[in-house]
C-alpha cells in the first residue's frame, strides 16, 4: 500500500505538487491523469526517490521515502518517460545488466530474464543492440527492465508515449496482467488508457489532486456522456 | 559483497558500451598505433624525436588522452539520457558509480599502452625490454589522470558541449608534451610553464623508464612523477566532489 500524506514539491518559481494525499491499495492499478505540468511525473519521482519531497512524507509498503530510502529501491520498478536503456547493449544483456545492479544470483537472473523475453515477447530481439529496437519494443524492454527484481510496486511514467495504436493495445495487455500481483501507478496523457486499465483515477491539476474515482464515478460526477468529456469539465471547473 | 558486485556489473556494462561505439575503437587503440607506425617510418632517421624509445611513450600518453574524451561521453550521455536517473531507482549508490566508470577504463588503458609498447617492439626490436613490466604498472597513474578530467568533464557539461572540452586534453598532450618538437626550442619561461603541467611529465616518466634512466633519479622519475600524481590526486578529488554535488542536486 502506498500512502501519501500531504507531499508538496517546491522549486525556485514554482509549486510542482501541492500537499497531496492519498492511500493507493495493494495490487491496485492506480492512473494519475493531468495536463503537462500538473505534477505526475514529480509525483512518482517522490515516490520513487529520485527527488525529495520539500514538506510532507509517503510510506510505499511501509517503508518511508524520507528515511528508508534503501529499502525503497529494493521493492520499487521504474519505467521512465525518457529512453533510459543502455544503448549498446543487447535486449537481453540490459535485462541482465538491471538484474546484475539488484543482486540476483547467477541461475535466478537467468529464469528471470528469459520470463521477461517471453512475457514481453522479446525473443527475435534479445541479441539486438538497444539502439536498433523500434519506439514500441524499447518500451516493453524499459518496461521489462522495471520488472527483473519483481518488484512489488511498478511505477509506469507514461509508457505508452508516442506509440502506434497497435503496440500501444500490446502494452495494456501486459500491463493487465501485471496488475495481478503488482501495485501499478501509472501516469498517462491518453484518457482511454487510463479509462481502459485502472481501478482509480487521480485527476491532476496545477500540483494538486482534483478528482479521485474510478472513470465510472468520475463520469457520473461531471454529469458527462463519456470519459473524455468528464475530464475536461472537472479540469475546467476547478481551474474556472 | 553486494557492493563490489554492483560496481562490477556497472563496469562492464561501461566496458560495452565504449569499446561498441567504432569511433571509440578506432580513436583509443587504431589511431595511436597508426601515427606510431607512421610518424616512426617517416620521421626517425630524420631527428631523434621520432626514435622509437622517445615516440612510444609519448604516444603512451597521448592515446590515453583519449580516455577522457571517452569516459567524459559516455557519463554525459547516460546523465542526458536519464541513464542515471533510472538508476538511482535501485540499490546502486553515487560512489559506486565514479568507480564503475574508472574501474571501466583502466583496462582499456592497458590495452592500449601494451599495445604501443608491442608494436614500438616490432618497429625496433631493440625496444623490447625488461622495463616494458615497469613501464605498464606505472602507465596507470597518466590512465587514471585522464579519467579524472574525463568524468569531471562529463559531469559539468552536456554531450554536445563535453567533445570540445575534453579535447583541450587531447591538444594539451599533444602540444605541451614535447612530442611533435624539442621542448628546449621554446623560450625558458615557457619551458618553465610546460613543467609544472602534467602533459609533460606523462611523457618525460614513460620515456625515462623505457631508457633505464638510472642518473638522476629524482629529477628523471621521482619528480614527474611526483608532478603527475599531484595532478591526479586533485583531478580525482575534483571530480568526486563535483560528481557527487550534482547528483545531489537532481
Amino acid at each position: 500500500m502506498i500512502k501519501i500524506n500531504g507531499l508538496t514539491k517546491k522549486y525556485k518559481d514554482c509549486i510542482a505538487v501541492n500537499n497531496l494525499s492519498l492511500e493507493i491499495r495493494d495490487n491496485e492499478l492506480f492512473a494519475l491523469l493531468g495536463v503537462n505540468g500538473a505534477g505526475k511525473t514529480t509525483t512518482i519521482k517522490m515516490l520513487s526517490c529520485i527527488t525529495a519531497p520539500t514538506e510532507g512524507d509517503a510510506t510505499v509498503n511501509g517503508f518511508s521515502i524520507l528515511k528508508e530510502q534503501e529499502e525503497i529501491k529494493n521493492i520499487i520498478g521504474l519505467s521512465p518517460q525518457e529512453t533510459s536503456i543502455a544503448r549498446n547493449l543487447t535486449v537481453k544483456e540490459n535485462l541482465m545488466f538491471y538484474g546484475g545492479i539488484f543482486g540476483l544470483e547467477k541461475d535466478e537472473l537467468k529464469k528471470r530474464v528469459k520470463e521477461i523475453i517471453d512475457k514481453f515477447k522479446l525473443n527475435k530481439y534479445e541479441k539486438k543492440y538497444a539502439r536498433n529496437l523500434s519506439g514500441g519494443t524499447m518500451r516493453k524492454l524499459s518496461i521489462g527492465i522495471a520488472l527483473i527484481s519483481k518488484p512489488e510496486v511498478l511505477f509506469l511514467d507514461e509508457p505508452t508515449l508516442g506509440l502506434d495504436v497497435i503496440s500501444r493495445h500490446d502494452l495494456w495487455d501486459i500491463i493487465q496482467e501485471l496488475k495481478k500481483d503488482t501495485t501499478i501507478i501509472l501516469t498517462t496523457h491518453y484518457l482511454e488508457e487510463a479509462e481502459a486499465l485502472a481501478d482509480r483515477i487521480g485527476i491532476m491539476s496545477e500540483g494538486s489532486l482534483i478528482e479521485l474515482g474510478t472513470a465510472a464515478e468520475l463520469i457520473e460526477k461531471a454529469k458527462a456522456s463519456n470519459f473524455e468529456q468528464a475530464f475536461i469539465t472537472l479540469v475546467k471547473e476547478k481551474n474556472a | 559483497m553486494k557492493s563490489v558486485r554492483r560496481i562490477l556489473v556497472f563496469t562492464g556494462r561501461n566496458i560495452k558500451e565504449i569499446i561498441r561505439d567504432p569511433l571509440s575503437l578506432i580513436f583509443l587503440f587504431a589511431l595511436p598505433v597508426l601515427m606510431l607506425v607512421l610518424f616512426y617510418s617517416i620521421f626517425h632517421e630524420l631527428t631523434p624525436q621520432f626514435q622509437i624509445i622517445y615516440l612510444a611513450p609519448s604516444m603512451i600518453s597521448f592515446s590515453h588522452a583519449f580516455l577522457s574524451l571517452f569516459v567524459s561521453l559516455i557519463l554525459s550521455g547516460d546523465k542526458e539520457s536519464a541513464f542515471i536517473t533510472r538508476l538511482y531507482t535501485t540499490p546502486i549508490r553515487s560512489y559506486e558509480f565514479i568507480i564503475g566508470y574508472m574501474l571501466s577504463v583502466i583496462p582499456l588503458g592497458i590495452i592500449q599502452t601494451v599495445s604501443i609498447l608491442l608494436f614500438g617492439g616490432i618497429l625496433e626490436p631493440s625496444f623490447f625490454s625488461i622495463n616494458m613490466l615497469v613501464c605498464v604498472p606505472v602507465s596507470l597513474v597518466s590512465i587514471l589522470f585522464f579519467t579524472s578530467f574525463g568524468i569531471l568533464f562529463g559531469t559539468l557539461f552536456n554531450q554536445k558541449a563535453v567533445g570540445g572540452v575534453s579535447s583541450i586534453m587531447i591538444m594539451g598532450q599533444s602540444m605541451l608534451s614535447g612530442m611533435w618538437f624539442p621542448l628546449e626550442s621554446l623560450s625558458d619561461r615557457f619551458n618553465a610553464f610546460i613543467k609544472i603541467l602534467p602533459f609533460r611529465s606523462g611523457s618525460m616518466l614513460l620515456q625515462n623508464i623505457m631508457m633505464g634512466t638510472k642518473t638522476d633519479a629524482f629529477e628523471n622519475l621521482f619528480k614527474p612523477l611526483i608532478i603527475l600524481s599531484v595532478y591526479t590526486l586533485a583531478g580525482w578529488g575534483l571530480a568526486i566532489l563535483i560528481y557527487m554535488r550534482r547528483m545531489k542536486e537532481k
